[in-house]
């Protein structure tokens, strides 16, 4: 399901991206034969090259910080740890070491599996650990990178079904019908949106308190289940605006046919909302991406998610800094690519005044 | 004598009021809301309400611990105020603290200082962005907003690396580049609450700039071309009309980046614990510290409501402010 919308929508924008150029040199094109034959104003078109010239530079120092990362981590690990003049702008050499200690060795760990058939008696399975890239020939030791990135899915694979559970029937319900309260609580969750984060840290004293009372600090579930309730208003409030787009002739239709309610949401409204759950989808799960203060004060090194686990490398100072730049990279690309590609519906989200009914 | 199950539903039926039945009719659906409604309050609210609780207390990691449960061996810790015995001797000590109103201070000089730059810097990228003498001006807008998509901690801890003290930290390299000794940034005051700064514009103004691009494209081209035909220069033209067009939602974007900013944790704590000693500790940060450093979780929950009361207030007045500007102008 989200893999055909993503493939969709990816293939319209990099077919725009594609074209683009050829555009600009159409553009360019004209221009010069504008100017030949004395329709454009040279200095205008100075004007015009230079002042994108100088934006586009700004622009580059603006984001100077993550390109000075990118470099230090495709230097490899101790290139710039002692030398001042590591960081030129252009990389003179370029190494993936720092990269193959971020990932490890690329393999399926050996196991034995029992199976046990009834009055046939247990069979057991086993095979070696199969080794798809080995790392040891290019880098001394390995980051806890893999580990990290498994807890960090664990977390993330309960806060999505978990908020996904309550927040499908909610919008439903916000979207389709009505109820005593119900703008009451659009208002609430939207308010929340803005400001829960902050109430969210003022709780932490009593948040930390309360899971180490209950013996469950340290435990990944827990902490999917308190990230799928932070998520719970935003994404209920996107989901249900996502429905609202969809028309309502569709369900009329199936009522006519004598559907059930019941079948109506979940045959009609759900299939037609598949590009909303697919956004609320990755916005839920990045909740748990994310999420730092409460992870770092919960959880024991075990069952540290990633941003802990990065900030763990910075904190301690021992760690080389070409190692550091490529764990973070690593760690925030994905997310980079889903916002690249989900800006225009984010900025179309952000317009004012989508509260409505 | 056994009633069948039809009987006892018919008499269980007659027994409720038909305005009850009427109410399930057409109010049943938000029973669909409630399991989302309910975990998010479970999280959300009950930490607040037991954060109240425990700014009364005594509570330390030694007390608030034993025993089973969330009933520890905290005690209420009373003061005197007009004659009564009241438990808000935390507050009172909070309040008290020096230390507490440098952290007051510190946060709310963050919050002006850190506005403005958003604020004027997003307005500034903002109008260079709609310009029309910019080409590939979509392209610019989906790189410079790139900030914003990155987690925090990423964003920080790089940040952190950039003004590291050694001298490889990018901003002592280009100290060095323009023949300045390079600094330890992280053990001046100021010099660390400027790193602070400029951190916080760099992760906020995109923010700034999506909002005021957008407020940019909504202000009629019709205007903007009737003021040049009247002669009027770039500014007066940026004073007389953009200004005007773009203010309210420039104005509720600030007031939002203001109150996250507020909120601010991450930066200092990345940086340096908000550091050196406790002079840049940030209100939630001071509270943070309060608890975890120095196990003093009841004064640490004293601390954090009151940052609450004041963001609260500060959103309040902020809100009502901006409607009565809007008001003087319709």
């Amino acid at each position: 399901m989200l893999g055909d919308i993503v493939g969709k929508k990816l293939k319209k924008d990099l077919s725009t991206a594609i074209n683009k150029p050829r555009e600009w040199r159409a553009e360019v094109e004209y221009t010069i034969e504008g100017i030949q034959r004395g329709i454009i104003d040279p200095k205008d078109v100075a004007k015009t090259a230079l002042s994108t010239l100088a934006v586009f530079a700004f622009v580059f120092v603006l984001l100077l910080p993550v390109y000075w990362i990118l470099l230090i981590a495709l230097q490899g690990e101790g290139a710039t740890l002692y030398s001042t003049d590591s960081a030129g702008l252009i990389p003179t050499q370029i190494n993936f070491e720092a990269f193959i200690w971020v990932i490890g060795d690329i393999a399926i760990p050996a196991k034995i599996v029992g199976i046990s058939i009834p009055f046939l008696g247990e069979f057991f399975l086993s095979w070696p650990r199969i080794v798809f890239f080995d790392s040891s020939p290019y880098v001394d030791s390995t980051s806890n990178f893999p580990r990290y990135f498994v807890n960090s899915m664990v977390v993330g694979f309960f806060t999505v079904v978990i908020a996904l559970s309550v927040v499908i029937p909610a919008s439903y319900a916000l979207s389709r019908r009505q109820f005593a309260g119900r703008m009451k609580l659009l208002y609430g969750y939207i308010l929340f949106t803005q400001v829960g984060g902050g109430l969210g840290i003022a709780g932490l004293i009593a948040l930390y308190t309360i899971f180490v009372s209950f013996g469950v600090a340290n435990n990944r579930l827990v902490l999917a289940v308190y990230y799928a309730a932070l998520a719970v208003p935003f994404n209920t409030w996107l989901l249900k605006t996502y429905m609202d787009s969809i028309p309502v002739s569709y369900e009329e239709a199936a009522i006519m046919d004598g559907a059930s309610p019941f079948r109506v949401a979940w045959e009609v409204v759900l299939p037609l909302a598949k590009p909303g759950l697919a956004t609320i989808l990755i916005f839920i799960f990045l909740t748990g991406w994310m999420e730092f203060i409460v992870a770092q004060l919960v959880l024991r090194p075990e069952n540290y998610t990633l941003p802990v686990g990065l900030f763990m490398l910075v904190d301690t100072y021992s760690v080389p800094w070409g190692q550091f730049s490529a764990f973070a990279l690593v760690y925030a690309s994905p997310i980079v690519f889903v916002y690249l590609f989900a800006q225009r519906y984010i900025e179309a989200g952000l317009s004012f005044g989508g509260v409505e009914g | 004598m056994s009633l069948s199950s039809a009987e006892s539903r018919k008499r269980y039926e007659e027994l409720l009021p038909g305005r009850v039945n009427e109410w399930m009719e057409r109010n049943g659906a938000g029973l669909l809301v409630l399991p989302g409604l309910l975990l998010f309050s479970i999280f959300m609210f009950f930490p607040l309400a037991y954060t109240f609780y425990l700014s009364l207390t005594n509570a330390q990691p030694t007390n608030v611990f034993a025993g089973d449960g969330l009933r520890g061996d905290e005690q209420f810790v009373f003061t005197e105020v007009l004659g009564l015995q009241l438990p808000i001797a935390n507050y009172v000590e909070v309040l008290s603290d020096p230390a507490f109103w440098n952290s007051i201070g510190v946060t709310w000089l963050f919050v002006v200082a850190s506005v403005g730059l958003k604020v004027a810097f997003g307005i500034a990228l903002a109008m260079v962005l709609t310009s029309d003498r910019i080409r590939g001006k979509r392209y610019l807008r989906s790189v410079v907003i790139i900030p914003w998509a990155l987690p925090p901690i990423f964003t920080i801890t790089i940040w952190s690396g950039v003004f590291s003290s050694a001298r490889f930290g990018l901003a002592n390299q280009f100290l060095i580049w323009l023949g300045f000794t390079p600094q330890a940034f992280f053990t001046d005051r100021w010099l660390a609450f400027t790193t602070y700064l400029i951190t916080e514009m760099w992760l906020a103004y995109p923010f700034m700039v999506i909002i005021t691009v957008s407020a940019l494209q909504a202000v009629p081209e019709e205007l903007i071309d009737a003021a040049k035909v009247d002669g009027a220069g770039y500014f007066s033209r940026f004073r007389a009309v953009t200004a005007p067009a773009i203010k309210r939602p420039v104005m509720f974007a600030g007031i939002l980046t203001a109150a996250a900013s507020f909120q601010q944790f991450l930066i200092p704590y990345v940086f340096n614990r908000g550091g050196p000693g406790r002079d840049n500790e940030l209100i939630i940060l001071y509270g943070y510290r309060e608890a975890f450093n120095f196990n003093q979780y009841g004064a640490g929950a004293a601390i954090m409501l009151t940052a609450v009361l004041f963001i609260a207030m500060f959103m309040l007045v902020a809100v009502w402010k901006g409607e009565l500007a809007e008001g003087v102008n319709n």
